[in-house]
């Protein structure tokens, strides 16, 4: 299928914490087509942030084969690796993890930097998409100027500044209120549905499942549901 | 490679941590400054001791006969054809100066000492010490004066002064003693006893006539620039073929051998500063890894590639250094200044500095040569400092960073 943007097939993953070998993963086969919405949700310890990081290529399966975007993560080495999340994914983190020295245009700018997209174009890009999130005002100063919410904001400003095939979320809303984790997820839905951003979030909140049109629940590491949020 | 990135992150980042990076730059600056002002000092002792060795009547190339120097006396003479002018193609001469030297006794009427006793065209001398000697009374006026001049520290020991008389006896050409009466023209001061206990100066025809023989036994040579020593002492030795022409390395072993010395000191001095500040750069360098580590973590997590994140880490320890660098250098350019003004006043300790060939003020000389070496090799240091926490960052699993 064309437009299967990820396919994990039978991949297992097991971690030794504290020489105590702990199953994250256990053969899960998994696939995200092009244009969905999908929260990974389960307990702690049910396995999906590993399956989220194995996806966006910071953390190897022990078996089994990941593809993204048409190309297998396996064969891969660091570089490679980082090309890829470069140009293919866009990452928000649960901690925004913006670089503080820079302001929030230069925040966002600076991935396209990596990219060598020329300044004009940057400029132009990044004024877009501050605009799009409502941040536009706020360009121009620090991360520790600005409210939780806002630093969000920034942080999926840079992640979909690159226009990536894949926008990986990892527990977004963990550090926001539930009114703003609500802005938020209406601007990851605007994403998604206007502009087709395919989005696989981590999350264990009921807010972020609820927005999300498939719901994947995780236990012991093996996927227990695979389902259509009707509702969303 | 996003340098301009990489660049303007360093930059930022040397504002991050303001108290500790200040600190840090401070410890750099005092360091290269000490660095700029012990060299300038090194620098100072060692050209001074050169241009002693080099005005002691050595100049930076002597003509001999041969056998002079271990038996210095008339019979090790020459002669030089007249009017005899250098001739060294492509070497510009500062002067040169042709010159009796021969042992001998001198006695006032209390008591006796033994000199060198040292015939002079005086309008030849600037080359040497005597140009810029305190002179008591008078210099001689020409090579054929019967008078003499003696060092300040001889007229005291002989316990005589100047319009004195004093009796001179050295060995003529013959091999027999020549005895003559001289008056003292005047009396030097030079920088440093030894020279005014044995150097006794007579015009060189005045001193050709008591030995009766029309000859000399050195010539020397100073040149303009160093870099024409050794074209000129070629030179000489081509035209001279029957006479030994040595440098003034080869004259003075000792200050060339202290001179080579100097060039090591400023090294293992620049070394022990710098290896010194090195960990200090590198533990800085390490606890800001360690700071960022979910940083660094982000940026590998998004696609920062392993070799950018090292490029990072040395241009963050680079422009510390830079910073540090230009502003020590420019600190202990200005204490140079300050000290150059007077220089340093070591008569304190006039008899360890004689004995080290050097004068009793010292003066610090700052070379372009060595603040370029000393600000390049330690922004290379900079770089060896960042290796170490650039590589404790690429470690950095971005995983393991960002669940932190």
């Amino acid at each position: 299928m064309s437009d299967v943007v990820v396919r994990c097939s039978g991949i297992s993953r097991t971690y030794q914490e504290e020489s105590v070998p702990v199953q994250a993963l256990q053969d899960v086969d998994f696939e995200v087509c092009k244009g969905e919405f999908i929260s990974l949700a389960g307990p702690s310890g049910s396995g999906k942030s590993t399956l989220l990081n194995i996806i966006g290529g910071l953390d190897r399966p022990d078996k089994g084969d990941v593809e993204v975007a048409g190309v297998k993560l396996n064969d891969l080495n660091e570089s490679e690796l980082s090309d890829l999340r470069l140009q293919k994914m866009g990452f928000v983190f649960q901690a925004y993890n913006l670089i503080p020295v820079l302001s929030a245009r230069e925040n966002v700018e600076f991935i396209m930097q990596l990219q060598g997209v020329s300044p004009a174009e940057r400029a132009s890009r990044a004024t877009a998409v501050l605009e799009q999130l409502g941040v536009e005002g706020m360009a121009d100063r620090r991360p520790g100027e600005l409210s939780g919410g806002q630093q969000q904001r920034v942080a999926v400003a840079r992640a979909i500044v690159t226009r990536p095939v894949l926008l990986l979320a990892d527990e977004p809303s963990a550090n926001l209120d539930s009114a703003t984790t609500r802005e938020l997820l209406e601007m990851l839905r605007t994403l998604n549905e206007t502009h087709g951003v395919t989005i696989v979030a981590a999350t264990h909140d009921p807010i972020v499942m609820s927005y999300a049109r498939r719901q994947v629940n995780l236990r012991d590491g093996r996927i227990v549901e695979d389902k259509q949020n009707e509702a969303a | 490679m996003p340098f301009k990135l990489l660049l303007q992150l360093g930059w930022r980042n040397l504002f991050r941590h303001k108290r500790r990076n200040f600190m840090l730059l401070l410890a750099i600056c005092v360091a290269v400054a000490g660095v700029v002002v012990m060299n300038s000092l090194i620098r100072g002792f060692q050209f001074d001791m050169q241009e002693a060795a080099v005005a002691n009547l050595t100049g930076h190339v002597k003509m001999l006969a041969p056998g002079y120097l271990d038996d210095p006396n008339i019979e090790k003479s020459f002669t030089l054809v007249k009017d005899w002018q250098p001739h060294l193609p492509g070497v510009e001469l500062e002067g040169w100066a042709p010159r009796i030297r021969i042992p001998a006794v001198i006695m006032s009427e209390r008591e006796t000492r033994g000199i060198q006793l040292v015939g002079i065209d005086p309008a030849r001398e600037n080359i040497s010490f005597l140009d810029k000697v305190e002179l008591a009374g008078d210099m001689l006026s020409d090579a054929d004066d019967r008078r003499v001049v003696i060092g300040k520290e001889l007229a005291r020991q002989l316990e005589t002064e100047v319009g004195r008389r004093l009796v001179i006896i050295t060995q003529g050409i013959d091999g027999r003693n020549r005895e003559a009466g001289f008056r003292i023209a005047g009396t030097f001061d030079a920088d440093g006893k030894g020279l005014e206990k044995l150097f006794v100066f007579t015009g060189v025809t005045a001193l050709q006539n008591l030995v009766d023989a029309e000859v000399i036994t050195e010539v020397s040579i100073k040149v303009v620039s160093q870099l024409d020593e050794s074209l000129a002492q070629q030179g000489l030795a081509d035209s001279f073929l029957d006479l030994d022409v040595l440098s003034w390395q080869q004259l003075e072993p000792q200050a060339a051998a202290m001179f080579v010395f100097a060039d090591s000191a400023i090294f293992i001095w620049f070394l022990v500063m710098m290896g010194a500040l090195i960990f200090g750069l590198m533990n800085t360098l390490i606890t800001a890894v360690m700071e960022r580590i979910k940083e660094f973590g982000m940026l590998r997590a998004v696609g920062m590639r392993p070799r950018a994140v090292v490029v990072q880490v040395v241009v963050e320890s680079t422009l510390i250094m830079l910073v540090g660098v230009v502003s020590g250098t420019l600190i202990g350019w200005l204490l140079v200044l300050w000290l150059s003004d007077g220089g340093i006043d070591l008569s304190a300790y006039a008899q360890g500095v004689e004995l080290a060939g050097m004068r009793s003020v010292l003066m610090p000389r700052l070379l372009v040569e060595d603040l370029l070496l000393v600000s390049s090799l330690s922004l290379v240091f900079g770089i060896l400092a960042a290796l170490y926490p650039a590589r404790r960052a690429v470690k950095i699993n971005p995983l393991e960073a960002l669940r932190r």
